[in-house]
């Protein structure tokens, strides 16, 4: 069965394109062939399989890539990009100070140096029992955690030469709150908590920096007296 | 690709990809939302609209305003809406949950009304936009909703006086928890 | 000249006639639909520019008049051409004979009559305030069955063919017929029926706008450019084994790109991300279209000889339309440059180069070569002809500018006012007029010198 009759949409222009006009059959059944068994590789086209799946692939890692950054967690509350994280993702729930994921979390991070009794190790790291450092400023004891600290100073009267990294960098806003705030509350300690929107002020103000050295930080946050 | 039912599937799989992917889980993410204060023990937002604005919102829809205009209000990191001063704060989920069609809208040949009760001073100028705009104003008068009253004054329809009592309770003057006013 | 040699008619071949009637049907209302639109196209132009042009009036006050234009240019022109088209091309492309093909006119009769009732409860005002859903729900299950009645008539003839070859043309054909109820009838529950809560009426608004345009409009679009290029050309696709990579990337990533129409709206940011990814992932489906589309037709000399060629001159028009639509879409659905142009005419710019530069100039082209095959006549004058492809061609490009620089002026602060669009829109009817005239006379001239011949 052909189509004879492919130029009467033409009426005024035999056309030269019109003189190609295949039949559907013949139409369908070419381009079944052509699905089942692959066009012969000709120059300069057989590498587009391999561009396409190259592409795809970087299109899907792009895909990831973007998601993760610009979907605030997947956070319901979250409408404005340019809104502090964890704000937007905390929602209505204030945050509260939470002591056992602080302890946690100082067993993890905080106790090889400064041992799980908060004592320290004589001349190298400094006790955080019973220390003005821990309980003193707030401002004080965030810096050191989100910048470290390194260089000669005096607590409780002994001498330390230890060096701290930036702990804190790594972690979240309200992670450091909570270990402050077990730090501050622990091995008879006894300071208010932190919250985790003080720590976002800290880390906003000190921007990206090196460790501190005790003279710069008891320049910012002298040491109060016991 | 020859089986019907393989095609019928595949189709299937993508639309219901979709489908829940976004309209599910958002579901799943607001479809309980509901009021609630911006700070602990505050007054409930967004506040119950009054019946008279419920009917006006018909006559805002009947009309087809949403043709011209929206009601959100976009962050500051996405448009210069709140520049523009639409509105003090952006737009979140929470403040459409009373509606009972929420008219986000498209198109902006007119000004954003999400908080348009907030900025007129009263009704009476809202009556007066409505049956006279300013000139150069892209907006038709609204004169068909008011009839003369026997003094020759103009009087308005309950149409009218519904859709004022709409326009006027549109406003985003209060915190949520999502989004504070800068106090 | 005699009448007779600009009407030469001549025999229909058993497979097109067994379709003519309801094809005919099909075309006729979608042409009178498109008359009406465009009609009340020009006339809200006007009315954005002269504020009291028919004012004074509930019944022709703007917001009324443009939503009916959109229904009416989408439910009556595309949607009822689309029926014609894919019942058409499905039977051509399984040379299956329909028995029963008046089951698609009772189709077509309900489909049309609810949307007249559905235009006129819009004119009284009694209508919703999401775009392409503002007729009263009671309409959409009358609109419902219509449908079925009117469009599965593709599903019928692929599962009966008598040949077992299949062509990418008919997947597009089947997977659009499979998706317009589904997002139909959920979208009608989901936003009318039983509403969803606040800002998830939008969402599924506009999960159904974004699929309705891409997986209904231009899904049928494609499958008939995909026809009319080898057939017309007389060469195979090339490269066609990306053509099932690009159907299924194209169904799957589409119907994600709903969100990316809503940046800075209040839903959370991780949907509208979803989308913005989508919107760039259907680059895609569209390169592999392109390659398709245009490696077909770039042999020796092929793009000037299509030129030559009138349902190919409309069908690489569409076709430029759509890549430069995807290009567009997927880069200013970035978030820096959705912030600029959203709200403003660009958006009616690309929604026009979607829905009129690319699939309503794929229904002239198919028009032309689809009319002559179930009339039995030829078309009566090439000057008409020249006139509608010139007039839309010009009409459309010239719309296209100014919307979308106009709404890139209007974002950045260059200018206050709504782009007006009244020389475009008048351009497009100038057209309208010329193919209607054309067509018309075609449909008339047949119905009345009814001589049928059904052998092939």
């Amino acid at each position: 069965m052909t189509d004879q009759h492919h130029s009467p949409d033409q009426p005024r222009r035999p056309s030269a394109g019109d003189s190609h006009s295949v039949s559907d059959s013949r139409l369908v059944e070419a381009h079944s062939h052509l699905a089942r068994d692959k066009e012969e590789p000709k120059e300069g086209f057989s590498l587009l399989p391999i561009i396409v799946v190259f592409i795809f692939c970087g299109f899907g890692f792009w895909a990831g890539l973007y998601l993760t950054r610009n979907a605030a967690g997947f956070s319901p509350s979250a409408f404005d990009l340019s809104a502090p994280r964890e704000v937007a993702s905390d929602g209505p729930k204030a945050f509260e100070p939470d002591l056992a994921k602080g302890e946690k979390l100082f067993l993890q991070q905080c106790a090889s140096c400064h041992q799980a009794n908060g004592l320290g190790v004589p001349g190298a790291f400094p006790p955080l029992a019973n220390s003005a450092w821990a309980t003193g400023s707030e401002d004080r004891i965030i810096k050191i955690i989100l910048a470290g600290i390194a260089g000669e100073m005096e607590v409780n009267g002994m001498k330390y030469n230890g060096n701290m990294p930036n702990i804190g960098a790594g972690l979240k806003d309200a992670q450091v709150a909570n270990i402050v705030s077990y730090v501050r509350s622990a091995w008879g300690n006894q300071a208010e908590a932190v919250m985790d929107t003080k720590v976002a002020e800290v880390r906003k103000a000190i921007g990206s920096r090196g460790q501190y050295s005790p003279k710069e930080i008891l320049e910012q946050h002298p040491l109060e007296a016991k | 690709m020859k089986n019907i039912k393989l095609i019928f599937a595949g189709v299937l799989f993508t639309l219901s990809a979709s489908f829940i992917g976004i309209l599910l889980s958002g579901r799943v993410q607001l479809g309980s939302l509901g009021r609630a204060p911006a700070e602990e023990g505050g007054p409930l937002f967004p506040l119950r609209e009054p019946g008279l604005a419920i009917q006006g919102r018909q006559v805002y829809i009947s009309l087809g305003c949403v043709a011209c205009h929206t009601q959100q209000v976009r962050p500051a990191s996405q448009g210069s809406d709140i520049a523009k001063g639409y509105g003090p704060r952006h737009s979140v989920a929470r403040d459409y949950v009373l509606q009972s069609s929420v008219l986000l809208g498209s198109q902006r040949i007119g000004p954003d009304l999400a908080n348009y009760g907030a900025r007129v001073s009263s009704e009476n100028e809202i009556h007066a936009h409505l049956r006279s705009p300013k000139a150069g104003s892209a907006m038709p008068s609204y004169d068909f909703l008011y009839t003369t009253g026997k003094d020759g004054a103009k009087v308005p329809t309950e149409k009218a006086t519904a859709l004022v009592a709409y326009l006027k309770s549109l406003k985003i003057d209060y915190s949520s928890p999502e989004a504070k006013l800068n106090q | 000249m005699s009448q007779d040699s600009y009407r030469p008619s001549f025999n229909i071949s058993r497979v097109d006639a067994s379709v003519a009637q309801p094809v005919r049907l099909f075309f006729a209302s979608a042409f009178l639909w498109l008359m009406l639109a465009s009609i009340l196209s020009v006339i809200t132009a006007i009315q954005l520019k002269d504020v009291s042009f028919l004012g004074g009036c509930s019944l022709t006050t703007y917001g009324r008049l443009k939503a009916l234009e959109g229904n009416l240019f989408a439910y009556g022109w595309v949607t009822n051409a689309l029926f014609g088209l894919n019942l058409w091309l499905m039977s051509s492309l399984t040379r299956f004979e329909f028995k029963n093909a008046w089951l698609a006119n009772v189709g077509g009769v309900v489909w049309n009559l609810t949307l007249t009732y559905g235009a006129i409860q819009i004119i009284m005002g009694n209508m919703n305030g999401l775009s392409l859903l503002e007729m009263p729900k009671e309409v959409a299950v009358a609109s419902f069955v219509g449908f079925l009645f009117a469009a599965l008539w593709p599903v019928v003839a692929f599962s009966r063919r008598p040949t077992g070859h299949v062509y990418v043309s008919q997947w597009y054909i089947l997977g659009s017929t499979f998706v317009f109820p589904i997002i139909f009838a959920l979208t009608q529950l989901l936003v009318l029926w039983c509403p969803a809560q606040g800002v998830l009426q939008a969402l599924v608004h506009s999960w159904f706008h974004q699929n309705f345009y891409l997986l209904w409009f231009a899904s049928s679009a494609i499958a008939a450019v995909y026809y009319f290029i080898p057939k017309e050309s007389g060469r195979t696709v090339s490269a066609y084994y990306l053509s099932s990579v690009g159907f299924w990337t194209f169904f799957l990533v589409a119907s994600w790109t709903s969100p990316a129409t809503l940046l800075g709206s209040p839903l959370p940011l991780w949907v509208q991300s979803a989308g913005v990814v989508a919107a760039i992932l259907m680059l895609i489906p569209l390169v592999i279209l392109a390659i398709n589309f245009l490696g077909t037709l770039s042999w020796n000399r092929g793009i000037s000889q299509s030129w030559n060629n009138t349902t190919l001159r409309f069908v690489l028009v569409a076709i430029f339309a759509l890549i430069l639509w995807g290009a567009l879409f997927a880069t200013f659905s970035t978030r820096g440059l959705n912030a600029v142009i959203r709200f403003t005419s660009f958006n009616t710019g690309l929604e026009h180069l979607l829905t009129y530069s690319f699939v309503s100039f794929v229904i002239f082209g198919a028009t032309y070569f689809i009319l002559p095959k179930v009339t039995g006549i030829s078309w009566l004058s090439s000057k008409l002809v020249h006139l509608h492809f010139w007039s839309c061609a010009i009409g459309t490009v010239s719309l296209l500018i100014i919307t979308l620089l106009g709404g890139w002026q209007q974002g950045s602060g260059l200018r206050a006012d709504w782009p007006s669009v009244i020389f475009p829109s008048v351009l497009l009817l100038i057209g309208h007029i010329a193919f209607g005239i054309n067509a018309f006379g075609m449909l008339t001239a047949k119905l009345s010198s009814g001589h049928e011949s059904t052998h092939a």
